[in-house]
């Protein structure tokens, strides 16, 4: 069975913790991806499920065996690694064959599953060449290749495009999400690109300083953020997260004190919250609409600074001296120094405890 | 001036270069002319530019008269041209075999406090040989090495280790790790992908390596004089025996000796010439 299992995982590398306490389940069919800044541990992570880097402590599974004291080469994993690893004195056929040396294979079926490998990430035309010979698009392509050529229990890529131009990337996030669904394993994605997270995942873990802040659905590590940080790391521009002041609880509408503004959110069910305590409120520039007049429901203020993000604008908003950004539509005519009314997205609205946790009804 | 092409020097600087190039050679070349000319030339004041060539000095190095006797006797100095290559090819063999392993070590798998162990390797090498060869003099006289070919051979592998070592790391700190990684994701065990893929990354190393220790083992003179006998004795000291000790030099005979003894280091210096300058600049994987 295809899974990936990490159970109180940990590493440290001297006094330094890169892992801590990790736990998580990758199911066969499942991809996974470990999203986070650089440096939060998720490469180091993925290199002791490879078995690359030798765990302080904790246990892996994989298909349901501890695999703990396992050689890289008995757990049966294969690996794209970020800047490729081509083999630099191997042509293309070459490195995509190595893998399989070690599988006893006869001449003839090592021929015909390059020719099937080639076929599928469209590399026949540079078969003969050497890797210096090709260019980034087709090294990544080469690298996926020779990561799906055996057939091994899961897979593994380590920040697959981060070297490639943006349009490459699109590109090669659909083949690669196209592959990774016909080949229905367990795979574990390392990246610090939250679009390529959010667009080839089915399971998203974000991480930080060794710790993982979440794991949910792409859709819900967007939609319903567990803290402040994975509120402020996905999704861009980012949300704004502003502190706050409850000033009055009726049921599920609350009147808030923002930015010194007194503004009604109804947040659909009641939540546990206290009058007159300091909570951080997170609302995504993308949650705003404009309205005509100042009601109790919305914000007023000054536009600060406009920026053009193309069919849209990102507009700066200052009330009080502090600043918050709104993404609106290039249709209203807006000019710095204008006053705006902004109102809230009905269920849009996050409400954050001063330790960075999320309330919610769940 | 008229404006150069990026690429192209052109000829004042080519000529330039070549002046400062025959200053560098003409000593060299002044030894290779010296080999053929016959005594009274080899003497004359000024130098005579234009001579007979004769190839008497290189028969003298092998057969000679002896004092008081015109029967040509051979000198036995083809055993000390045999001892320079035998001695030197082994022990840099040896500190290539040695170094490259410590090195991978060393950059791989680091021990605790790495770089200390690095400087005290390179400890020895800070030391003129002159400090050192008193205390060796005595190991190898109570061991028995003194003059043994195992002894010299021992003496310049260890002269050579820290050189070797310093320079093989530096090279496999240079490759990108992540290609180890994919040969053991590949099924490749620790030997295979010290063998198989590392190895054939640092051939230029190895190559920039070897000819640089061969260089200092085959012109090393003190230990040599001091660490061996007649039987196991190198070039150097074999020449310098033949300024000393008769009635006069015999320059054109010194010269022919030199001539033969830079043949060797100069036809593997001219080999490996390409994959020396890709040693010694580094930068063959691209990161």
């Amino acid at each position: 069975m295809s899974t990936i299992e990490l159970q109180n995982l940990t590493k440290a590398f001297d006094k330094l913790i890169a892992v801590n306490n990790v736990s998580l389940k990758v199911e066969e069919n499942e991809v996974l991806c470990l999203l986070g800044p650089s440096g939060c541990g998720k490469t180091t992570t993925l290199r002791m499920v490879a078995g690359l880097e030798v765990a302080t402590s904790g246990d892996i599974l994989i298909g349901n065996n501890n695999v703990n004291n396992l050689d890289t080469r008995d757990r049966n994993l294969a690996m794209a690694f970020q800047f490729y690893a081509l083999y630099p004195s191997l042509s293309v056929a070459e490195n995509l064959a190595n893998p399989l040396h070690a599988e006893n294979l006869s001449d003839e079926q090592i021929k015909k599953k390059i020719f099937e490998v080639a076929d599928i990430l469209q590399l026949k035309d540079i078969i003969n060449r050497k890797p210096h010979q090709l260019a980034e698009g087709e090294k990544q392509r080469v690298a996926v290749g020779r990561a799906i050529i055996r057939d091994p229990q899961c897979f593994l890529f380590d920040e697959p495009l981060s070297r490639l131009d943006v349009q490459l990337r699109e590109q090669m996030r659909g083949q690669i999400k196209e592959v990774l669904s016909d080949l229905k394993k367990a795979t574990v994605i390392v990246t610090h690109d939250q679009l390529e997270a959010l667009t080839m995942a089915t399971k998203i873990a974000v991480m930080r300083d060794g710790l993982i802040e979440q794991i949910s659905s792409p859709h819900d590590i967007f939609a319903k953020p567990n803290n402040t940080f994975v509120a402020g790391f996905i999704g861009t521009p980012q949300m704004n997260i502003l502190d706050c002041k409850i000033i009055e609880i009726n049921s599920s509408i609350m009147k808030i004190n923002i930015l010194g503004q007194e503004v009604k959110i109804d947040f659909k069910t009641p939540l546990d919250v206290n009058t007159n305590d300091s909570y951080f409120i997170g609302i995504r520039p993308r949650s705003f609409e404009i309205v005509d007049n100042n009601e109790s429901d919305n914000f007023s203020g000054t536009i600060d600074l406009i920026e053009n993000m193309g069919s849209e604008i990102l507009v700066h908003i200052k009330i009080n001296e502090s600043t918050f950004r709104a993404v609106l539509s290039r249709s209203h005519r807006l000019n710095i120094g204008n006053t705006i009314n902004l109102k809230p997205k009905e269920g849009q609205v996050h409400l954050f405890n001063k330790d960075g946790k999320v309330i919610r009804d769940e | 001036m008229k404006k150069k092409a990026i690429g192209q020097a052109g000829w004042l600087w080519t000529g330039l270069a070549s002046i400062v190039a025959f200053i560098y050679f003409f000593p060299v070349l002044f030894i290779i002319l010296t080999a053929f000319r016959s005594r009274s030339d080899t003497l004359a004041t000024p130098p005579k530019w234009f001579f007979t060539p004769t190839f008497e000095n290189f028969y003298h190095i092998f057969f000679r008269a002896m004092a008081n006797s015109t029967e040509y006797v051979a000198t036995g100095f083809h055993v000390y041209f045999f001892n320079s290559i035998y001695i030197s090819g082994m022990s840099v063999l040896l500190a290539l075999l040695i170094g490259t392993l410590a090195a991978y070590g060393f950059s791989r798998h680091p021990l605790r406090g790495n770089d200390t162990y690095l400087f005290i390797i390179l400890t020895t090498r800070m030391l003129p040989p002159i400090i050192v060869i008193v205390p060796i003099f005595l190991i190898f006289r109570i061991t028995g090495l003194a003059g043994t070919y195992t002894g010299i051979i021992l003496m310049y592998t260890a002269f050579n280790l820290p050189f070797s070592i310093w320079m093989m790391k530096s090279f496999f700190d240079e490759l990108n790790t992540e290609i180890e990684d994919a040969s053991r994701m590949d099924g490749a065990s620790e030997r295979s992908v010290f063998f198989g893929v590392c190895i054939p990354q640092v051939k230029a190393g190895l190559a920039a390596t070897s000819v640089f220790a061969l260089i200092l083992t085959w012109n090393e003179f003190l230990f040599s004089l001091l660490l061996t006998n007649k039987l196991t004795r190198t070039m150097p000291p074999a020449m310098a025996r033949t300024i000393g000790g008769e009635i006069n030099v015999d320059y054109g005979l010194l010269a022919a000796m030199i001539c033969l003894f830079i043949i060797p280091i100069f036809l593997i210096t001219y080999l490996l010439q390409n994959q020396l300058l890709r040693g010694v600049t580094f930068g063959t994987i691209k990161k």
